[in-house]
């Protein structure tokens, strides 16, 4: 026994109204776990699909040009020293940025310039499995999709200009490659080229480990793009990376928008819970003024009276964290589902944010029992005489 | 032990002030058992709830052992009703939540510090002292009007106080169950407690060694030490 004891007793005695009070502070809560989860997983979900349209870093060797020009007259820039990368070396330092967790696809690139039935095309050398992650609109009229070892894909334009179909037989650099598919319209670069194997377009090209350049999307919901960015560079201190801001910030502001919506509702939501949590209170030492009135005569301080109200909210509101967040994932997992955000979208629990959320809503219970608990403490001892 | 002095005080009411005590002064000994008495409305529980620390005197002082109460800090007056003072209502006002054992330990239970056993034994004690050490774990709800008054006075005695204002503890009980509160608080005056009591009951007035009476907000007669010249008129 001890200062805990009225609070609780009191509690446990109108239980009816305590878990009535408790609940709907806890549907806040839950609202509240809910939306927030609910915004992760669509920002998430939002990123990914809108991931598969595009990279939005590209990680390319810098590169000095001279502008030449004589007589007066440009003759443009001539590029005075083409570098490439390393393949080994650039996807390992990509891979180990702080923010690796935040990158869905790297996808590096080698390019030949190549002539197929004396007409030049170019022909990118790609990681297939991650080109597929940022150009998830790629498709072929048979359905189905691979590129192996000695496979080329050929872009709808490229194939009409090359006169190529699925078995056709290329050859690029003294080595065989076969058409496996070609690719229906896409409106971009794509259309104009062939694909090949990364990896086999390098030792055909006899340039094993080597790569031009390197796309990256990143999953920007919670982190800046320009601290990857960052990250990159300095990771590659010869490589030029660029964010595709237009991109990024479309991205962004979709997600913004769902996380900012969330974050209103759930400030609303909360503030009619702190008034709800108040008025009980209030209502509370209302009903007890008797009680606290005798309390005081026993030689309960004003701290000590402040104190119990204060625990009587702080209780009710531990509850409601409790039953709120428990519910609010339950909530979002259900949400998710009806959503249809994927699969992968399931509420994730994460014990610091569950310490966090307890905390803020004890801190939110606190500050809305503060003019009750103050009101309460302030009842005198002469003051309860009279209703004694 | 408690000399109140040329004490005053005025309530605010809808037809304006009415004055409830009218310069009373009064000398309360240690182990003496003051009985004080008069008609409704005459200012005597003002004067116990003065005397207590429960209410200030507009004007007046009631000192404690030397010490003038009104000059205390609110701590530290709090802190003297939660060791030497100790309170008895009318209505006996025992948290309905709590059994009459946890009711007699609540002066305890404003610390986080939970209530050592050397308590607990003392409060059962106390409970044995009025009778009720069997009905220790009922609710409030469960017990008769005159035990629940008895558990009250378990609870006014488990911080072993110096004195005891009981407030008409008998006016809202029966004769025999009245006779038995009052038996209670006799004996413990025998053993050393000092008692206040406020009573309209002329027969258990006379049991307290000392009788005042109170009338129109004056100190009317003292059988203990003469009514002393009141030095103020309000």
């Amino acid at each position: 026994m001890n200062i805990l004891t009225i609070p609780l007793r009191n509690l446990r005695r109108k239980l009816a109204r305590s878990l009535l009070t408790a609940v709907v502070f806890a549907v806040g809560v839950a609202s509240v776990t809910a939306l927030v989860e609910l915004s992760k997983a669509v920002g998430e979900s939002l990123e990914s699909k809108l991931a598969a349209y595009g990279a939005n870093i590209l990680v390319s060797p810098k590169t000095e040009t001279l502008s030449v020009g004589y007589g007066g007259m440009a003759l443009g820039d001539v590029s005075v020293d083409i570098k490439y990368f390393k393949e080994d070396e650039t996807l390992a330092a990509i891979a180990g940025i702080h923010h690796k967790d935040r990158l869905s696809a790297v996808a590096p690139k080698f390019v030949l310039l190549a002539r197929v039935a004396d007409t030049p095309v170019g022909v990118i050398g790609v990681d297939f499995e991650q080109e597929r992650q940022i150009k998830s609109h790629w498709f072929t009229e048979a359905g189905t999709l691979s590129l192996d070892s000695f496979g080329l894909l050929a872009g709808s334009e490229a194939a009409a200009r090359l006169g190529l179909a699925p078995g056709a037989v290329v050859p690029l650099e003294g080595r065989d490659f076969t058409v496996t598919g070609v690719l229906g319209p896409t409106g971009s670069e794509d259309d104009k080229l062939l694909f090949a194997d990364l990896h086999a377009l390098q030792a055909a090209a006899g340039k094993i480990n080597r790569i031009h350049f390197v796309e990256v999307a990143a999953l920007c919901a919670g982190c800046p793009i320009e601290e990857i960015t960052a990250q990159i560079a300095s990771s590659l201190p010869g490589a030029d990376v660029k964010a595709m801001q237009q991109v990024v910030k479309s991205r962004m502001m979709t997600v913004d928008f769902v996380k900012h919506l969330a974050f209103a509702v759930s400030g609303v939501i909360l503030l009619t819970a702190c008034v709800m949590i108040g008025l009980s209170i209030f209502s509370s030492v209302n009903e007890r003024k008797n009680e606290i009135g005798l309390l005081r005569a026993l030689g309960f301080s004003k701290g000590s009276v402040f104190l119990l109200m204060h625990l009587e909210a702080l209780l009710l509101g531990a509850t409601a964290a409790v039953i709120g967040q428990a519910a609010g994932f339950a909530a979002s997992g259900r949400l998710m589902a009806l959503l249809d955000l994927g699969e992968q979208a399931a509420p994730t629990f994460d014990p610091l944010q569950f310490a966090l959320v307890f905390v803020g809503v004890a801190a939110l219970t606190s500050l809305a029992s503060l003019p009750p608990a103050l009101a309460a403490s302030r009842i005198e001892p002469s003051q309860a005489l009279v209703m004694l | 032990m408690l000399v109140a002095k040329d004490i005053v005080k005025t309530f605010a009411g809808e037809a304006g002030n009415a004055p409830a005590l009218r310069g009373v002064s009064l000398a309360v000994a240690a182990g003496e058992f003051v009985a004080v008495t008069g008609r409704s409305g005459s200012g005597k529980s003002t004067l116990l709830n003065i005397l207590s620390s429960l209410l200030t005197p507009d004007a007046g002082q009631v000192l404690y052992d030397g010490r003038d109460l009104a000059a205390m800090s609110a701590r530290e007056r709090d802190k003297l009703r939660a060791t030497d003072f100790s309170m008895v209502f009318q209505m006996h006002h025992l948290l309905p939540y709590l059994t009459a054992f946890e009711n007699v330990l609540t002066p305890f239970l404003s610390s986080w510090r939970p209530v050592d056993a050397a308590r607990k034994a003392f409060a059962l004690e106390c409970l044995e002292r009025v009778g009720l050490a069997d009905k220790a774990e009922r609710l409030p709800g469960k017990l008769s009007g005159g035990e629940q008054q008895r558990v009250a006075i378990a609870r006014a005695l488990v911080t072993r106080p110096r004195a005891l204002f009981a407030d008409e503890p008998t006016g809202s009980l029966d004769g025999s169950t009245g006779r038995q509160i009052m038996d209670i608080l006799s004996d413990l005056n025998k053993e050393g407690l000092t008692v206040v009591l406020v009573t309209h009951e002329p027969l258990y007035a006379r049991m307290a060694g000392r009788l005042v009476e109170i009338a129109d907000g004056r100190l009317a007669a003292d059988n203990g030490t003469p009514a002393p010249a009141p030095s103020r008129t309000v």
